[in-house]
């Protein structure tokens, strides 16, 4: 999230797409229910009305997998009326820049596209470069090449027929939809933007959340209060995961993963470290070398020496993509002999279940850490297989629950809170921190004895607290653990004229070094536990007090990451002078007596003129045309893997630059078509269950509410199929068949695009063979394909098939 | 006196009530199969297992559709009918404003289940040795200056805890201040001479489960007069059956004597 959950109540508008709030954040809906009260509208686009839709003002439905259309419809209809904040605009973002002549858009396809390689050669998409080195601007927006008006060209495409024809929308209600929310591009109106996992898994998941950014920055919506992009995160604590480098491709504090290219830090940092000749520019990721060398400074300690780039050397190197999908078809393949899963159930949670459980068959060894016995950890003995023939040897480890532990956690809003434990462990189940602390000790001693290349354990500075030895009772100290995240000085140091002593904590990121006399586990965390004792841990504060503008930013509770900015880019909250867009809820503003900005956290003590505001961007401008994404600089549609209509946009029907899993690794990869499968089937969550069901299939009160898997279908598709409430039906893909109780409800209606019909069905996903209530996953029928720029799975539209199960008379 | 309001528009349908009712109260859980009423409801009814239910149900809101959200549970009335109809004061109203039940004071007439105007009174019948039961406002959270366990619970606000007066005049205000949203009436302020539990909805109150045609005054004026002679009905029916018995039984007794000596004669 740029802003955080309170901030929901300072929005006009506040707009749902891709995000079922109200059951999978119930929480969250507190403070949207809030800002209705205060009149705020709030407007839901989704393929089902669902308990979101229930407090919404206006409810849209969308086909499965078209967002993007329906979003460039909406960019479109700002562009056209002129419904833009345009200082914002012209200052701020990098609409008045001219891009190179060679830049080019046809059919589907930008400039570059080699189809061998399903990608694209970036060249083109770049600035016209002025004598300086800086990109040539024209703020009057008129130059045919520049961004703003190669939008308009783009983005005309997407007219309201179009549109509705693609998403099947009703044209009064998308109309609705872009007439309120566009209301948000005068300075004194802001409309926030929530989105989940309706937008993300999908083949072109990345590029729905572009067109999301866009239309908000067009709007000059992002940095202030009640506006910005939230993602409202899948789990509770999944901000705290991805901060702490979980993904494949990232290190803590969301640094690049090395990869074999990457042989020496020099290297790496030619790789990442991007530039910029623009003075006005902070181009905060110059600061690059600090991070990775504190990083890495933090691991090794002192065998983190020049010579080997202070540890980096020690760090791997992955060669290709290791996501979700791609270590599961090499598991298939038998290249990957042993797993560990802290708190995942694939054999649930992953796409393609059929291929993904036979995968774990092939495995020597598995390692389950959980709460409860899970699908995934019991695979051995699933449905339709023979223990007997399955070899893997299974570990399952007794983890302890979030309330029987201390550490911290992180909100979807950045706000790193610290827990205590409330209870003991029940019997002897241990914390993850535990558990991995215990690993590392064994490994450090098994490696002591040598091994391929035992320095980076042999040498891994660790030591938290509970001694040498392993010892079941001794647990370690997740204080130690805050305090090398925040970081500490390793050696006495005069930084910005203040002197420091060795081992002192560091107070802020912008303290630390690149000669390696600072450690940090993760920048962005700095300033959280800035100093040894308990009292110092920023985190563990409950202060209720809030700041001065009275905009909900409580400062004083818990802490907030980076540097306890609560809305990050709140320099774009204010006009170029300083003064704020709306002095109603303003965010930051210029003091010109005191020369200091007041308020919130501001992005850079800099004055408002000097430095501008999107620091994280090279350029310092938000990126309307962005290089960054594999599939284009703007967001065109596509339509998903499986669909039942053709594109009416171009002759490219999917994502040009996603990998084909299916022709490269066709074995139980099938894709279906819709002359067999013609019904648009999508997944999703209740608030009874959570996940793959784990930890509520095994309550019994859960249960009682949501016992069995179901299956949402349309009256209208009901009738055709023969389908009454209750019955149970069977689901079919190309991959895979289910069971489940059909729900017919009107909250389901199909969908006219253009002169076709589409049906769509929605179904519940937590579900597997494990626990007390079982059924079915809704996984057997999605297909290994991901997002072109992260590889997350397209859970939310695949083509399926329906039918009524007899039920022969006993 | 306490109350509880509950204010359909903010209620997102998400059931922590239901869950912190049972896990408060230590209530088992029921097993269910797939829903027991429309949309997500479960289980089918209130029961000696489950003492509030959320219920779904679809409605066409002026040219709409919409998904609205009851919550069943006891209304904690002023003047119960329950406790009215009672013979042995199993039921009792206290001044901090929840109806509670005494099971060691039950004899298992069920009268309470008849007089509930609300009908939220369950019979434990697959019980050796059933007892009613029913909400009761969480009565020992409520007595150490607690809110009950749903709102407690309650994420959106939707259940709020407070002066029943407070309550009322709050509940107005939400109407003046969105008199197009609410329907112009809160539900338990004058039913059946007042309730502790008051609803607002955007939706008319029978499609949420409840009665339009309740009378504004108590119930207890027709369950009074027709409980207060039953300690002595019961009385004098005792005295009387046990008369009837004991004759019976006499007669009974002869008989058995008088066939087991003719029998004795024939052998």
């Amino acid at each position: 999230m740029t802003n955080h959950f309170i901030d929901m109540v300072n929005a006009d508008v506040v707009m749902i797409m891709g995000s079922n709030t109200a059951e999978n954040h119930p929480i969250a809906t507190k403070w949207i229910t809030r800002t209705k009260e205060r009149g705020a509208l709030i407007l839901n686009v989704d393929p089902r009305f669902t308990r979101t839709s229930t407090f919404a003002d206006v409810y849209c439905k969308i086909r499965s997998g078209t967002d993007i259309a329906f979003v460039n419809g909406m960019i479109n209809y700002a562009l056209q009326n002129d419904f833009i904040q345009r200082e914002y605009v012209v200052n701020y973002t990098n609409a008045p820049c001219i891009i190179r002549e060679d830049f080019a858009y046809t059919d589907g396809l930008f400039s570059g596209y080699d189809p061998a390689k399903r990608s694209y050669d970036k060249t083109t998409w770049a600035y016209e470069l002025d004598g300086a080195g800086l990109p040539r601007r024209d703020e009057t927006l008129q130059h045919p090449r520049c961004v703003y008006q190669l939008m308009k060209t783009f983005f005309a495409r997407y007219d309201p027929d179009t549109v509705c024809r693609i998403t099947g929308s009703p044209k009064d209600d998308y109309e609705k939809i872009c007439r309120h929310y566009t209301s948000t591009w005068a300075p004194d109106r802001v409309g926030t933007w929530l989105y989940a996992m309706g937008t993300t898994q999908h083949t072109h998941g990345t590029q729905n959340i572009r067109s999301y950014s866009v239309l908000q920055t067009l709007l000059g919506n992002v940095g202030l209060a009640g506006g910005g992009i939230n993602a409202l995160r899948g789990e509770s604590n999944v901000q705290g995961s991805t901060d702490m480098g979980l993904l494949f491709h990232i290190l803590t504090g969301y640094l690049g993963s090395p990869t074999v290219p990457d042989q020496t830090l020099a290297d790496y940092l030619e790789r990442l470290v991007p530039k910029t000749k623009d003075p006005k520019s902070a181009n905060w990721w110059g600061n690059y070398p600090k991070y990775i060398t504190s990083l890495t400074k933090a691991w090794w300690g002192q065998y983190g020496t020049p010579e080997n780039g202070f540890g980096f050397d020690y760090l791997p190197k992955a060669a290709g993509n290791c996501s979700h999908i791609a270590l599961f078809e090499a598991m298939y393949d038998g290249k990957i002999k042993g797993l560990m899963l802290f708190g995942q159930n694939p054999a649930v949670g992953g796409p393609n279940s059929n291929k993904e459980r036979a995968a774990l068959d092939k495995l020597e060894w598995m390692v389950a850490v959980d709460l409860f016995e899970t699908d995934t950890s019991v695979f051995w003995k699933r449905p339709g297989v023979n223990p007997a023939d399955i070899k893997t040897e299974v570990f399952l480890l007794p983890a302890c629950s979030s309330v029987e532990k201390e550490g911290s956690i992180s909100s979807s809003g950045r706000w790193v809170q610290w827990r205590y434990a409330a209870s003991h462990p029940i019997g002897e189940s241990r914390s993850d921190l535990w558990i991995l602390d215990a690993l590392a000790k064994s490994l450090k001693k098994a490696y002591a004895a040598g091994g391929a290349f035992p320095d980076p354990i042999v040498k891994l500075n660790w030591d938290y607290g509970s001694g040498p030895e392993v010892d079941l009772h001794t647990e370690p100290d997740a204080h130690r653990v805050a305090r090398e995240i925040n970081g500490y000085f390793l050696a006495d140091k005069v930084v910005n004229e203040k002197s420091f002593k060795k081992g002192d904590q560091v107070p802020s990121f912008a303290f630390l070094q690149d000669d390696g006399s600072t450690a940090c586990g993760c920048w962005i965390y700095c300033g959280s536990y800035a100093g040894p004792e308990k009292k110092d841990n920023k985190m563990a504060r409950r202060d209720k007090t809030d700041a001065p503008n009275k905009i909900g930013l409580f400062p004083n509770w818990a802490w907030c990451w980076p540097v306890n900015r609560r809305i990050i880019y709140n320099r774009a909250s204010c006009d170029p002078s300083g003064r704020p867009w709306d002095p109603k809820r303003w965010v930051v503003r210029w003091n010109a007596e005191t020369k200091k900005w007041e308020g919130d956290v501001p992005d850079g003590p800099w004055p408002p003129e000097e430095k501008h505001p999107f620091i994280m961007r090279p350029d310092g401008y938000a990126a309307l045309f962005a290089p960054a994404l594999a599939e284009g600089p703007f967001p065109e549609h596509y339509e998903p893997l499986e669909s039942p209509l053709r594109n009416f946009m171009s002759s490219q029907q999917i994502n040009p630059a996603i990998k084909l899993w299916h022709k490269d690794k066709p074995d139980m990869n099938p894709v279906g078509d819709a002359s067999e499968f013609p019904i648009v089937g999508t997944t999703y969550r209740v608030s009874e269950h959570w996940q793959a069901g784990a930890m509520t299939r095994n309550v019994p009160w859960l249960c009682e509410l949501v016992p069995d898997v179901f299956v949402e279908v349309g009256p209208a598709l009901a009738k055709i199929k023969g389908i009454k409430n209750g019955d149970r039906v069977i689901v079919k893909s190309a991959r895979g068949r289910m069971e489940a109780y059909a729900l017919v409800t009107n909250r389901f209606q199909r969908f006219h695009c253009g002169d076709q019909i589409v049906h769509q069905i929605g179904i519940v996903w937590h579900f597997g063979y494990a626990g007390l209530a079982t059924g079915d996953s809704a996984n057997l029928l999605t297909a290994h394909i991901g997002d072109a720029n992260t590889m997350i799975p397209e859970y939310k539209a695949f083509l399926c098939d329906i039918e009524r199960k007899e039920v022969v008379p006993a | 006196m306490k109350a509880m309001l509950i204010d359909t528009t903010r209620c997102v349908g998400c059931r922590g009530c239901q869950v912190a009712c049972k896990q408060w109260n230590g209530l088992p859980a029921e097993e269910t199969v797939f829903f027991g009423g429309p949309g997500y409801q479960n289980p089918r009814d209130l029961s000696g297992k489950t003492w509030t239910l959320i219920t779904y149900n679809e409605a066409q809101v002026g040219d709409h559709y919409d998904w609205v959200y009851g919550k069943l549970q006891c209304m904690h009335c002023q003047e119960p009918a329950c406790a009215a109809s009672c013979p042995t004061s199993a039921m009792e109203k206290l001044p901090e404003g929840p109806v509670v039940y005494h099971p060691n004071q039950c004899l298992g007439c069920r009268y309470c289940m008849l007089a509930c105007p609300f009908q939220v009174i369950r019979f434990d019948w697959f019980s050796a040795n059933p007892y009613v039961s029913k909400c009761t406002m969480c009565a020992d959270r409520v007595l150490s200056g607690q809110e009950p366990a749903c709102v407690k619970a309650c994420p959106t606000d939707a259940l709020v805890f407070g002066d029943r007066e407070v309550l009322i005049a709050e509940a107005h205000h939400r109407i003046e201040d969105n008199p197009r949203k609410y329907v112009h009436h809160v539900f338990g302020e004058h039913e059946v001479g007042g309730t502790c539990v008051l609803h607002l909805s955007t939706v008319p109150f029978e499609l949420l489960g409840y009665r339009s045609d309740l009378p504004e005054k108590s119930l207890r004026r027709w369950t009074e007069p027709a409980m207060k002679p039953i300690p002595y009905i019961v009385v004098a029916l005792s005295l009387a059956l046990g008369g009837v018995a004991w004759i019976v039984n006499r007669r009974d007794k002869r008989l058995v004597e008088k066939w087991t000596k003719q029998v004795k004669e024939m052998q």
